[in-house]
């Protein structure tokens, strides 16, 4: 049966030496200096050379052909998960099997030469992803027509658009061609219908027989794609199972947690506490119809006294799109000192957004905005409306007002006229 | 059943292991070859990008020595009056400056290739050790350019050239593995410490001064020039003259001296390097 498993880990792990990212001794002198700095501060250099585990304890049996999501919070230990199965990086402790072609996208476009046109790079990009000179080039016109840039093919890349950019390489990575596809987060690339394209792309494999492997943010297409979702927590596996089971988690550990760009201080001068949403009448929901009011209640903790903060509250559609925002700035409300517990409310004009999942975050700023206190993920809300879907109906809906104009006599005299 | 994939000669279409670290001597030589259409295609861009929007382009192959030894044939053959064992000072110099260019050039980028590809290294699984080789072949081409000019200038003075240039292909053939060794060693600290990247002009430089490049070997006293031949290059350099104008006897001992120095340099940065392979991506 071993033949049926296309990746196989047993005991995974990673041991990183804290602060080797940020505090790296780049040069010889900084080495030098923070280890006689260490002589002195004895608590210093303990502290330096402590280490942490991004990864623990990692075992998994992925089978030919299935489509796995890796989810978790920042931090959690995916792209270093990634990074060992693509032999980037190696374990620290643990082993793992991968059996077939493998292909690793942890980035769209890696060794890209700006210099070099399109068609060397286009050599160069699928030598790098593993592929043979001959086979991309029996791939090339393929490639070239996926990417849709066929004229600029011979321009040097860095006269390209951002966009043509990602078209290319993705395109030459969409013909690698591979049984086992490890993808981080490359699909949130481009204009709308290439991310269709790309999921696309995905699906062909999928009907291919290809194993993919799957880490993103974004819950909208890891739904999608995914019939089992691997969830880290810490660096370890919290859940390994069935794809709503796995969000769901998630969700609820990603309550009133930090959003992905904050990093919050040590000592937050204001935290959220709880966050809840109503119907206009008060009334617990999670689920709303198109142009219901949404009523927005945090609860928060000041541990010192903040003058004057400004709320915002966001709602960011499932596929990422941030659709809109609610500030206690622009709205023109001053909000007094705050200290210890509190509450605010928010009650929204009628939403009129497509039918989709939005999660809706907070963001505390210091008055004059200089600073951000806190950013947190607060819920998740479901708007329903029986036509207009996300997919295919942009942000929001609302009736317009029409004049219709109709030209009588027809056709024939009206050109006569215009000549 | 496993199938095999029809593109399969170049990738790993079979299990891959992923362990923690492996043997010291495990220097997994084989992967560079199944890798060995990368490393065409990574010293075809190097060789591509080198010249790209350069008005002179390809030119600059020659521009570069050929000033290099006016300067060298105006301070040190006409004002500091330097020996140059009875050839004409221009050739003297050039047939040595060549080498040494491409020497310089080898070591720069095996040295620093690691971290100007750090994106690579970053996200992309190769055996590491493609980096510093493309880095030693690229500069190949521009030194076969000059050459040409070398054999043009030879002729221009009255040297003619003789079977004694089919040792040329083994000369290069040793900077080219003195410089591997070198950015062996230096590949994977520059990626640890940048210091490497301003340390190396200056040490190259003072390596410059320490071959007989801009005089010859024969103004190092007798007694000293043991010592002096343990400098690799100083083999290379003096064979090469022996090679275009065929003067003196070829130093088989300095050659031989170089050989045992580039084996050692090779054998242990191979070592250190696989070491510190595992890292690079963490670090960079």
């Amino acid at each position: 049966m071993t033949q049926d498993i296309a990746i196989s880990a047993k005991g995974l792990g990673k041991r990183y030496r804290r602060g080797l990212r940020s505090a790296q001794h780049n040069s010889i002198r900084d080495a030098i200096a923070s280890a006689v700095g260490g002589l002195f501060r004895g608590d210093r250099s303990e502290q330096a050379l402590s280490t942490f585990w991004a990864l623990q304890d990692v075992s998994f049996d992925i089978l030919r052909g299935e489509n796995v999501g890796i989810i978790g919070l920042n931090g959690a230990g995916k792209s270093t998960l990634l990074k060992i199965l693509s032999r980037i990086t190696t374990p620290t402790v643990g082993y793992a099997r991968v059996t077939g072609r493998l292909g690793a996208l942890l980035e769209v476009g890696t060794g890209f030469h700006a210099e070099l046109t399109g068609r060397e790079n286009t050599f160069l990009y699928g030598a790098i992803l593993g592929m043979s000179r001959a086979e991309v080039a029996r791939k090339f016109d393929a490639i070239v027509d996926f990417s849709e840039i066929r004229d600029f093919i011979d321009t040097p890349v860095k006269r390209y658009s951002s966009g043509m950019y990602v078209r290319l390489a993705f395109a030459v990575a969409a013909h690698l061609d591979p049984d086992i596809l490890l993808l981080d987060e490359v699909l949130a690339v481009g204009d709308f219908t290439f991310q269709r394209k790309c999921m696309d792309f995905a699906r062909q494999l999928e009907r291919k027989g290809s194993t993919i492997l799957f880490v993103s943010h974004n819950m909208f297409s890891i739904k999608t794609m995914c019939q089992r979702v691997i969830y880290l927590k810490g660096g370890r596996v919290a859940f390994d199972g069935a794809t709503d089971e796995a969000l769901r988690l998630y969700e609820s550990d990603s309550r009133l947690a930090s959003t992905s760009w904050f990093h919050p201080p040590e000592h937050p001068s204001i935290v959220i506490t709880d966050f809840e949403l109503f119907d206009e009448s008060g009334a617990p929901r999670a689920m709303f119809d198109f142009g219901e009011r949404v009523r927005v209640r945090v609860r928060y903790h000041a541990p010192a006294p903040v003058e004057a903060p400004h709320f915002l509250l966001s709602f960011t559609r499932s596929d990422e799109i941030l659709v809109c925002n609610f500030s206690s700035f622009s709205d023109n409300v001053d909000l007094p000192r705050v200290d210890g517990e509190g509450v605010i409310e928010l009650l929204t004009p009628p939403l009129k957004l497509v039918s989709d999942r939005y999660t809706i975050s907070v963001v505390v700023r210091q008055r004059g905005f200089e600073r951000v206190l806190c950013a947190q993920i607060g819920a998740a809300m479901h708007m329903r409306h029986e036509i207009f879907n996300a997919n295919a109906f942009g942000v929001f809906h609302e009736a317009g007002q029409w004049r219709v104009e109709t030209t009588t006599p027809p056709r024939p005299a009206l050109a006569d006229k215009i000549r | 059943m496993l199938v095999p994939h029809p593109d399969s000669q170049t990738t790993h279409t079979s299990s891959i292991e992923i362990r923690p670290s492996k043997g010291l001597f495990d220097l997994e030589l084989d992967a560079v070859w199944s890798y060995r259409e990368l490393l065409i295609v990574l010293v075809y861009r190097d060789i591509q990008v080198l010249y790209k929007q350069a008005a002179l382009g390809i030119a600059w192959a020659i521009i570069q020595p050929v000033f290099a030894v006016i300067v060298f044939s105006v301070i040190f053959g006409r004002f500091a009056q330097m020996p140059s064992d009875g050839i004409p000072y221009p050739v003297f110099a050039f047939a040595a400056v060549l080498p040494w260019t491409y020497f310089a050039e080898a070591v720069r980028r095996g040295g620093t290739g690691l971290v100007s590809d750090s994106d690579l290294v970053r996200k992309v699984y190769f055996p590491r050790l493609i980096i510093p080789l493309a880095g030693v072949i690229a500069p190949l081409l521009d030194f076969l350019i000059a050459f040409v000019i070398l054999l043009g200038v030879m002729i221009w003075f009255g040297v003619m050239p003789s079977w004694r240039l089919l040792a040329v292909p083994p000369l290069l053939a040793i900077a080219a593995l003195l410089a591997l060794a070198i950015g062996l060693w230096l590949g994977p600290i520059n990626v640890r410490f940048r210091d490497v990247k301003h340390t190396l002009p200056f040490m190259l430089q003072v390596w410059m001064y320490a071959t007989p490049i801009v005089y010859p070997l024969s103004i190092i006293p007798a007694e000293w020039r043991w010592l002096y031949s343990l400098n690799p290059m100083v083999g290379v350099i003096e064979g090469f003259r022996w090679a275009v104008f065929g003067q003196g006897n070829p130093n088989l001992v300095a050659v031989g001296i170089s050989l045992v120095v580039i084996g050692l340099l090779l054998i242990g940065g191979l070592m250190f390097f696989k070491r510190m392979e595992q890292s690079f991506a963490d670090l960079i």
